[in-house]
């Protein structure tokens, strides 16, 4: 699937009378023999008042020899000090891959890749890249994370610890002062200091980003020992760190708005319901067959009153004989099909004084007749002008932009909640997730030829959003599927785990017998076919209280009596204790708190779904046992691990309390991981042959700083692996991709 | 306020105030034409990928390949970006180039000032003609000193002066009762149209440097040229003077800085 408009229909699309005048003159033959004429005369018969051409090529010809000025200034200097430079390192560090094993380890991290589903494929010869890898290398099963949700699995990956020294449990934390939640991964707050001129409060200072996510990245022990490292799209490297070499944040990364990710729809549809997650709607008002709306962005940093929301506006002019729209958003005019999406398009929000926020969206094309529907994506941080720092260092975003153009930059940037709430279908949210994916690509290329010595790592999460999404048609008897007609069923996931065999494919391609390649994933998934909503069961077992009369609660707890209430949940696996002294109306006394995990955890251990008779919950873990760290603290009361087709409901996740404990799954989101981490370990796929019993995601930084001869820090959960004698001693040919 | 007015009257049509005008407008009309000529989009790219071949080899300062690699690709890129503002400097070329050249007539040079002398060189095809030559000079301007013949060059020299301002003909002659040709010589204070030099042949000469038409072929005069003196324009600071053609030059550049962000045209 490629992007249809990527290289594209920008810009203008028709030319304009006098520009196809001119080109016609100039390819009639005689009118060709009169200008070449006329060129020759002025360009042979020089002085200096003829040289000028107009500020136009004037610019053309100064910038050039600017650029290869600069160029070679740098270059030049590049040279020069490249001697003294590598001589200071040597006499520092002394050679910095003198003890490594290999001179370039290579780390593919694919979210979501399943082990079963990798052997499944690959046993019907759908996969032969990853087969080869198994069979000259590593095949493995990798043990996950407690929780095995991304940001706390690949947390640990990089840091080489539990979640209790890294701090990250769920992509939400509690405050357990509102009993409300939080990004986990990192703070962002505006500056504390405002001068009121008029109606404007204008900030003064820096917005701050707190990183939440504790740990020290294993690339930053690689760079102290002067090993180069290029990391791309890891997740919850956000905000991007200081090291020696490059970065590009991944997933936690939030959008324009501050959130991680709200679509918009423009319609002119009558408003209806507001969205359950994710996205906006924004009117189209048609007028003279003209339609306006517009692009909803950030709150104003300088409004007196919080939630004044800027907004940039568009004009939208429907051709329903052609089925196209021709859109103009601020400079920018491009025509869409129905069905196609718009390349990147800058938006500026002014929000005057000088305040203004920089961000791109693609525009979607649903619908000019008879009502007219653009999706428009969440606003991404322009990677070409980052308002927020997103690259380290922050030119290499910019790098990237320049490169090859404008690219997603949001942590979660395939749209699962438009899909899910059927504003994208199937196709326009694949168009979506593999344009992403291609511009990844093309990143992490330009990373190997760049880094051919050191690390580089990159993760693609088009693998986890596509599972998530597509899980449906893999089983029979879905409940989000059961409507779809057997022959409408594509084998959507079949054909992705395809695809990434043959980017391996082309990775092996470029890497030699010196480098280490290694192909992994944070968990694996499973259907998700049944919602529990575990409030609702708090609630049915006297652990929560709704105030009086009430029978269900909103989102957030709202109605929930906490005078009365002694367990709460909200995010994906975490319950909580109301205890007192840490809750802001806590119940339960820190004495009683263990009998009470204890209870709980024996009730919930094994707690069947009574339509079926199946176990929906096949683990209770009570985290001071799994958990060390000085963050430990941080971390929900007990885990729970959810069965094979079971997960959190999505009410239960937003703390809402309901009727019904068990409901079937109708999303688009049919598959999960979020479930009892020993039911969905990851894979492990290596270029040469380790020795290790069962591997877990915790010991790829040690292994990674082993093999490149660094002494390990003390404070490391993990364990490396031991390279199998052959490899080690003979350093076994790297294998070549399949044909 | 009349001499406001008439400083005002005579500032607007003075040399300066007429290159700032031309500048502004030339440069507004060059931008939107090189927008509309150019492939823009091909330009946006080939530039943006310069710089992200200029920032890798900051990126990666330590990585020779990477350094030299991007050198070489920042040439590389270079040549295709000058290739694609090649196109429009096609079609701004010429007329650009015509509009110098008739400019530069009014602007490069001084008219000759009333009552003070000036230089006509007349250049035949053979140094026995100059035995022949003589001058007729209209009413008005008449020789302060008997004429110079340069054998060397097969010239005559004569010393003029004009007495009041106007546009004479002045009639050379190669024989007695033959017809002569003309030269014209313009006698003002204000800008005027001037053409230093009247040109028998030389058609590609005659298109940049002369206003007048060929001297008749079979005219044994080559040339005639008047030493109208170059212009330099006062920019009224510090004395400072400057060639029109540079002023356009960097006033134009400016004015096309600004009009192409303001107008958002990729250049």
């Amino acid at each position: 699937m490629t992007r249809p408009c990527r290289a594209g229909a920008l810009g203008r699309v028709s030319e304009s009378n006098s520009k196809l005048w001119l080109r016609k003159s100039f390819a009639c033959p005689s009118a060709r023999t009169i200008w070449v004429l006329l060129l020759l005369a002025v360009v042979l018969s020089p002085s200096a008042a003829h040289a000028y051409a107009g500020p136009g090529a004037g610019f053309a010809v100064l910038s050039s020899f600017w650029a290869i000025f600069v160029a070679f200034l740098y270059s030049f200097y590049a040279l020069m000090t490249w001697p003294f430079r590598q001589l200071f390192r040597f006499l520092r560090r002394r050679n910095a891959y003198g003890k490594a094993t290999f001179e370039r380890a290579v780390i593919l991290g694919f979210d979501g890749m399943d082990p079963e589903l990798a052997e499944r494929f690959m046993s019907e010869g759908r996969l032969p890249n990853l087969s080869k890898l198994r069979d000259k290398g590593t095949f493995s099963k990798l043990r996950t994370t407690f929780p095995a949700i991304s940001p706390v699995a690949w947390s640990t990956f990089l840091t080489g610890v539990n979640p209790g020294k890294h701090n990250i449990y769920d992509f939400l934390a509690c405050d357990r002062n509102h009993y409300l939640p939080y990004l986990s991964s990192a703070e962002i707050r505006g500056p504390k200091r405002h001068i009121k001129i008029g109606k404007y409060s204008i900030p003064f200072g820096k917005t701050e980003i707190k990183a939440m996510r504790k740990g020290t990245p294993f690339w930053h022990w690689l760079g102290k020992a002067g090993i180069f490292s290029s990391v791309i799209r890891v997740p919850v490297t956000f905000p991007p760190e200081k090291f020696q070499g490059v970065l590009l944040s991944g997933m936690c990364v939030p959008d324009l708005k501050g959130s991680q990710g709200t679509f918009c729809l423009c319609t002119t549809r009558a408003a209806g319901d507001k969205f359950r997650e994710g996205g906006v709607r924004a009117p189209v008002e048609r007028k003279n067959g003209v339609c306006h709306s517009y692009v909803p962005g950030p709150d104003s940093p300088i409004a007196e009153a919080a939630g004044q929301e800027l907004r940039v506006a568009y004009e939208i002019k429907p051709d329903v004989a052609a089925q196209t729209a021709r859109l103009t958003v601020g400079s920018e005019k491009f025509t869409l099909k129905v069905g196609e999406y718009s390349e990147w398009i800058p938006i500026e929000f002014k929000a005057g004084m000088g305040f203004n926020a920089h961000g791109i969206c693609r525009f979607y094309l649903k619908e000019v007749s008879p009502e007219v529907e653009v999706y428009v994506t969440p606003v991404n941080i322009d990677p070409g002008h980052p308002d927020l720092p997103i690259s380290h260092p922050v030119t290499y975003s910019i790098y990237l932009a320049k490169l090859y153009g404008a690219f997603a930059t949001l942590g979660l940037a395939e749209d699962t909640w438009a899909l899910n709430e059927h504003v994208l279908d199937d196709d326009a949210f694949l168009m979506q997730a593999y344009g992403n994916h291609e511009d990844r690509e093309k990143m992490l290329f330009d990373a190997l030829d760049k880094t051919r010595q050191g690390l580089c790592t990159c993760v693609f999460d088009t693998t986890d959003r596509i599972q998530h999404m597509f899980w449906r048609y893999l089983e029979e008897d879905h409940p989000a599927a059961r409507d779809v007609p057997k022959a409408e069923r594509r084998e959507v996931i079949q054909d992705l785990y395809q695809r990434m065999d043959k980017l391996i494919g082309r990775v092996m391609e470029k890497i030699d017998d010196d480098t280490l390649l290694m192909v992994i994933s944070d968990h694996g998934f499973k259907s998700f076919a049944r919602c529990m909503n575990l409030n609702a069961w708090l609630h049915q077992n006297g652990y929560l209280a709704l105030k009086d009369g009430k029978t269900e609660s909103g989102d957030w707890f709202e109605d929930v009596d906490w005078s009365r209430t002694r367990a709460y949940t909200m995010g994906l696996n975490g319950l909580y204790l109301n205890l007192k002294g840490r809750e802001k109306q806590g119940t339960v006394d820190p004495s009683e708190a263990e009998a009470l995990k204890e209870e709980i955890k024996q009730k919930l251990d094994g707690l069947v779904d009574p339509s079926s008779g199946t176990v929906g919950i096949t683990g209770v873990f009570v985290t001071e046992n799994v958990y060390r760290g000085p963050y430990a603290e941080n971390a929900p009361d007990i885990l729970v691990g959810y069965g094979a087709g079971y997960r959190a409901s999505w009410d239960s996740v937003m703390g809402k309390v309901t009727t019904q404990i068990f409901e079937d799954n109708m999303k688009a989101w049919s598959g999960d991981h979020c479930i009892d981490p020993r039911l969905v370990p990851g894979v492990l796929f290596s270029s040469h042959k380790f020795v290790t019993a069962k591997p877990a995601i915790v010991d790829v930084a040690p292994t990674i700083l082993k093999l490149f001869g660094i002494a390990l820090p003390s404070h490391f959960d993990g364990k490396p692996w031991d390279l199998a004698p052959r490899a080690l001693t003979t350093k076994t040919p790297a294998v070549t991709p399949a044909t | 306020m009349p001499s406001l007015a008439l400083f005002l009257a005579s500032w607007l049509t003075s040399p300066l105030a007429i290159v700032i005008a031309l500048s502004v407008v030339i440069g507004l009309l060059m931008i939107v034409l090189f927008g509309y000529t150019s492939d823009q989009k091909a330009i946006a790219i080939a530039k943006d990928q310069l710089k992200a071949h200029l920032l890798a080899v900051r990126l990666y300062r330590d990585q020779l390949h990477v350094v030299m690699g991007s050198y070489g690709k920042v040439l590389r890129g270079t040549g295709r970006y000058l290739k694609l503002a090649f196109k429009p400097l096609l079609y701004v070329i010429i007329p650009i180039t015509l509009m110098i050249v008739w400019l530069d007539r009014s602007l490069g040079l001084t008219a000759i000032q009333a009552n003070t002398p000036f230089l006509l060189t007349a250049r035949v095809n053979n140094a026995d003609a100059l035995d022949n030559i003589s001058i007729d000079l209209p009413p008005g301007i008449t020789a302060s000193a008997p004429p110079v013949h340069v054998a060397a060059d097969n010239e005559v020299v004569w010393r003029l002066v004009a007495s009041q301002d106007g546009a004479y003909d002045v009639k050379i002659k190669t024989a007695t009762g033959a017809e002569g040709v003309n030269k014209t010589v313009r006698v003002t204070s204000q800008l005027a149209q001037l053409s230093p030099e009247r040109l028998r042949d030389h058609f590609w000469e005659r298109m940049f440097s002369s206003g007048e038409s060929a001297l008749p072929a079979n005219s044994v005069v080559e040339s005639i040229a008047v030493n109208y003196p170059e212009r330099n324009i006062p920019l009224g600071v510090a004395g400072y003077e400057m060639n029109w053609i540079w002023l356009f030059f960097i006033l134009s550049m400016i004015a096309g800085f600004i009009f192409k962000e303001l107008l958002g045209i990729e250049v």
